[in-house]
């Protein structure tokens, strides 16, 4: 058998479970993070020879995995997503116990996401989801002693469960009504359907069910502001930039590929969705106290951007979708790693202890500045770029006979601008309020791991902003190779 | 003998149904747990079931995969509300307030 489709993830996993029995001999946080940060180096290696040497779409097993275009992009994402969170756990987490598993979880949860991206199958795609949301549930309780961590996972755990029931539920009526489970196949099958026509409804109820509640689409978005506030920051950080993006990628495969033959039965659902979910995460946004909090928010919008590329579904817009979730991969990893950053020199977490912090961390502040004028799509940043192509993508779209689908763009540029209200709040507080009066005016100390992790993200932010027509043409390959 | 497909259907959507209301009605964390646990094996049956009227084998590997994922994710789960019930000295869901806007 030819395994050359699951270097990465083979790779990937082999030191997720060597670091355990490393961490036995030496339990030092630091290096354990090197030993990881190794691992995704080499995975990273693995996915950059695919492309470097251009072989095509290769193909595991008649077709469970294939790393092509598309699955190849992703998997840099989310090995860089891993990349940046490992880089700024290993300071956040020292003397904590047991930080070789929490290592190792991370690794795993990245070859979850991993195989969801590359899998060409349902029940695989199903596989890669629980690897992924089990692995977050124990890293979300890594804290035993945290109540609020643990009161976090508990309610990750129970809508995780409710959303793996209904996206099972859902996957086996698919299976039954079509008796396939390869995304092409049931594409091939639902398109022409005669006995169970109206049961697939049901079917589709059920994955939208499972997959808003991974993805936290309104109305199935409640879990995500408590989990995302309790659970460690860069945990935070990996389930914003990571496993919600994981489920997008589920949903593009399995509306795109597998249910585009019948997508005038539910592009209108998912548009209406897509508006809900921006807009309640906006308003939501608007009037909180805590910033993890309102970063979780704002994560529920920025998905909503990015459901316009399932409603609308053409090549285009696939491209905007994968494009903004590189970005927002980055923007959003960024905004976490440097609340957990300053959390490492205790600096609460509500918005009001960033007053006068540009005073105090320069860096800090400009850092943060830079990923939330990303955020709300401020030129020449990346989230303006991909913000472009995605919002342009509705009205270029050439959808005949679905011109409505113009108010989603609408929409969104409201979005965009109310937006901008609660990032800029923050970045006055970093520039423009003063210091309170109880806080010492003296430069932070700041861990230089974390300060890299926040360099990376930035330099990514801004490097895309520039050239972004780079990155728009790998976007266009995988939104190609997906729905060829 | 052949057990029609329509009465297993009939069996698999109750069971997800018990188990959807018991997501919502019950208070205790544990019991969520297991109503959780029965629209998973609502899933299950459903995956034999359409396996054997296809004559295809993938689906009864397929419940077995998922038989052993909902295993570890009950043991997460229990060991997560095992530490819950140790800090807060409760498990029921309507304790769970610490987080909320």
């Amino acid at each position: 058998m030819d395994y050359s489709a699951l270097y990465p993830e083979i790779i990937l996993a082999l030191f997720a479970i060597a670091i355990p029995a490393v961490g036995m001999m030496l339990k030092d946080s630091k290096f354990l993070a090197a030993v990881s940060l190794a691992g995704v180096g080499l995975a990273m290696l693995a996915v950059f020879m695919y492309f470097y040497e251009g072989l095509g779409a290769v193909v595991f097993d008649n077709g469970l995995l294939v790393l092509d275009d598309f699955s190849g992009l992703f998997m840099m994402v989310f090995l860089a997503v891993a990349f940046v969170v490992i880089l700024a756990s290993g300071k956040f987490i020292e003397g904590e116990k047991h930080a070789s598993e929490y290592y190792s979880l991370i690794l795993l949860a990245t070859v979850g996401m991993m195989l969801v991206a590359a899998s060409t199958d349902l029940f695989v795609l199903y596989i890669g989801i629980e690897i992924t949301s089990i692995s977050s549930y124990a890293l979300v309780a890594f804290r035993k002693k945290d109540i609020k961590g643990t009161e976090a996972a508990t309610k990750y755990f129970i809508f995780g469960g409710i959303s793996s029931a209904f996206t099972l539920f859902g996957i086996s009526l698919v299976y039954g009504i079509t008796g396939t489970t390869s995304f092409e196949g049931i594409g091939a099958a639902v398109g022409s359907l005669v006995e169970f026509k109206e049961m697939i409804w049901l079917a589709l109820v059920m994955v939208i069910v499972g997959f808003g509640f991974k993805v936290a689409v309104v109305p199935f978005h409640a879990w995500a502001p408590d989990v995302y506030e309790g659970a460690p920051s860069t945990i935070t950080a990996m389930l914003a930039a990571g496993s919600k993006k994981m489920g997008l990628v589920a949903m593009f495969k399995f509306f795109l590929i597998a249910m585009l033959a019948i997508k005038a039965d539910w592009e209108m659902v998912i548009a209406i969705m897509a508006i809900l979910t921006m807009t309640v995460g906006n308003l939501a946004a608007l009037n909180q106290t805590s910033i993890k909090r309102m970063l979780a928010y704002s994560s529920i919008a920025q998905a909503g951007y990015i459901l316009i590329a399932i409603a609308v579904g053409t090549e285009f817009a696939l491209t905007g979708g994968i494009f903004h979730i590189l970005t927002h991969a980055f923007m959003k990893g960024g905004a976490f790693i440097i609340v957990a950053t300053l959390a490492v020199v205790a600096i609460g977490e509500r918005i009001s202890d960033y007053k006068g912090l540009a005073k105090r961390s320069n860096f800090m502040a400009f850092s943060m500045t830079i990923l939330l004028f990303s955020l709300a799509g401020i030129p020449p940043l990346a989230g303006f770029a991909s913000k472009v192509v995605l919002f342009s993508s509705p009205i270029q779209g050439g959808v005949a006979g679905a011109e409505w689908l113009i108010w989603l763009s609408v929409a969104a540029i409201i979005n965009s601008a109310i937006s901008l209200y609660y990032y800029a709040r923050v970045v006055k507080y970093m520039y423009v309020d003063e210091l309170d009066e109880d806080v010492p005016v003296a430069k932070l100390k700041l861990p230089k791991s974390m300060m890299a992790a926040v360099a990376i993200c930035v330099i990514a932010v801004i490097g895309i902003g520039l050239y972004p027509e780079y990155f728009i043409q790998l976007c266009q390959d995988a939104a190609r190779a997906l729905l060829a | 003998m052949n057990i029609p497909l329509e009465y297993i259907l009939v069996l698999s959507s109750s069971l997800f149904i018990v188990g959807a209301a018991g997501v919502i009605l019950k208070k205790n964390a544990i019991m969520v747990l297991m109503s959780i646990e029965l629209m998973l094996n609502a899933a299950n049956v459903n995956m034999v079931a359409f396996s054997s009227y296809y004559g295809d084998a993938r689906g009864q590997v397929f419940a077995l995969f998922s038989i052993g994922i909902a295993a570890a994710e009950v043991a997460v789960g229990l060991a997560i509300l095992l530490n819950l019930n140790k800090l807060k000295k409760t498990v029921n869901v309507d304790d769970i307030n610490l987080l909320r806007w």
